[in-house]
């Protein structure tokens, strides 16, 4: 497997091809632009003047069922990345579409939450627990978005001849990393905001 | 080939089979539920947030190392992203610390137990 990764790779100064290198670096500076916004809802979230409030509207097992279909959706990207390197293009197809599944499963948990806070009467505007709940799982949810559609754009070049050609191996680890950060940001957001009270 | 092998025979190597990577899943799964208990358990609030965080930090680590392949990469890429951890934990606490501690951001910019004694206009 090595040996078949070392053949897509080019040869570059630090022995990391220069793609994977660059999604590290652009998930290291996503981890500050996640820090920011978890740090402003914790700023805001007990200084609302109005309600509702978190203690009124956080539904935790919702939550729960749709922390599992993400994380799921992470064990489902990693057995695509397996398929990939071990040249198993029918699970990585599998794998790739039911991690897409998944993702949609988890955007659609996402609307009702929000869709059932607004009918609840949390808006955006309603109070700085809403802003910036909203502004946090809302961008959050973007990232999941834009995943899932970095991942629907690899399937449908998978399906095509020579589609993902020799680096399929690469361009789909580099995907999973993307999707693997997003699943570690839901961890901490599940567990800063949800469960501790 | 047999010379890469050599040339790297102490490192270590991804998961070799699905299996490996389903029980790195169930193991999340099972945290995942043990999180769920505590949080409806009557644990005192200091102890339930610390286990709630060490525990959602197990998850974290397992998935950066296991499922994101941290662990068999470079070092170069291990020390990028805990730069961008570190800073970012720094940050948040940091800010946290700042603003919880700071009265004036009361309402009305009064901190709370003061509001009699100041002026009124």
């Amino acid at each position: 497997m090595a040996a078949a990764h070392a053949e897509t790779q080019h040869h570059t100064t630090t022995g990391i091809d220069n793609r994977k290198l660059l999604m590290w670096i652009f998930l290291a500076s996503e981890c500050l632009f996640f820090g920011s916004l978890i740090s402003t809802y914790l700023i805001f979230r007990g200084d609302s003047i109005v309600g509702p409030l978190p203690a009124d509207l956080l539904d935790i097992p919702l939550t729960s069922t749709s922390t599992f279909v993400l994380l799921m959706s992470s064990l489902t990207m990693v057995l695509a990345v397996f398929g990939a390197q071990h040249n198993r293009l029918g699970l990585m197809k599998g794998m790739l579409l039911a991690t897409i599944v998944l993702g949609l499963v988890f955007l659609g948990f996402q609307v009702y939450e929000f869709r059932h806070f607004a009918h609840l009467g949390l808006n955006l505007g309603t109070n700085q627990f809403g802003a910036s709940f909203y502004l946090l799982t809302g961008i959050h949810g973007t990232h999941v978005g834009v995943g899932v559609l970095y991942l629907a754009s690899l399937l449908v070049a998978s399906a095509r001849r020579n589609g993902l050609g020799k680096e399929a191996a690469l361009h789909v680890d580099i995907a999973g990393l993307y999707w693997h950060f997003v699943d570690i940001v839901w961890i901490v957001i599940f567990t800063l905001i949800y469960l501790i009270p | 080939m047999v010379g890469h092998e050599m040339q790297h025979g102490g490192e270590e190597h991804p998961p070799s089979t699905i299996r490996q990577y389903v029980m790195t899943g169930v193991i999340l799964t099972v945290i995942t539920v043990v999180e769920l208990f505590l949080s409806y358990s009557s644990l005192p609030h200091g102890l339930m947030v610390s286990l709630l965080i060490g525990l959602s930090a197990v998850k974290f680590v397992i998935v950066v190392a296991i499922f994101m392949h941290l662990r068999f990469e470079n070092g170069l890429l291990t020390r990028l992203f805990m730069f961008g951890l570190v800073l970012a934990a720094c940050i948040l606490l940091a800010l946290v610390s700042l603003f919880w501690n700071d009265g004036t951001d009361a309402v009305g910019g009064i901190p709370a137990g003061q509001e009699q004694s100041a002026p009124k206009h």
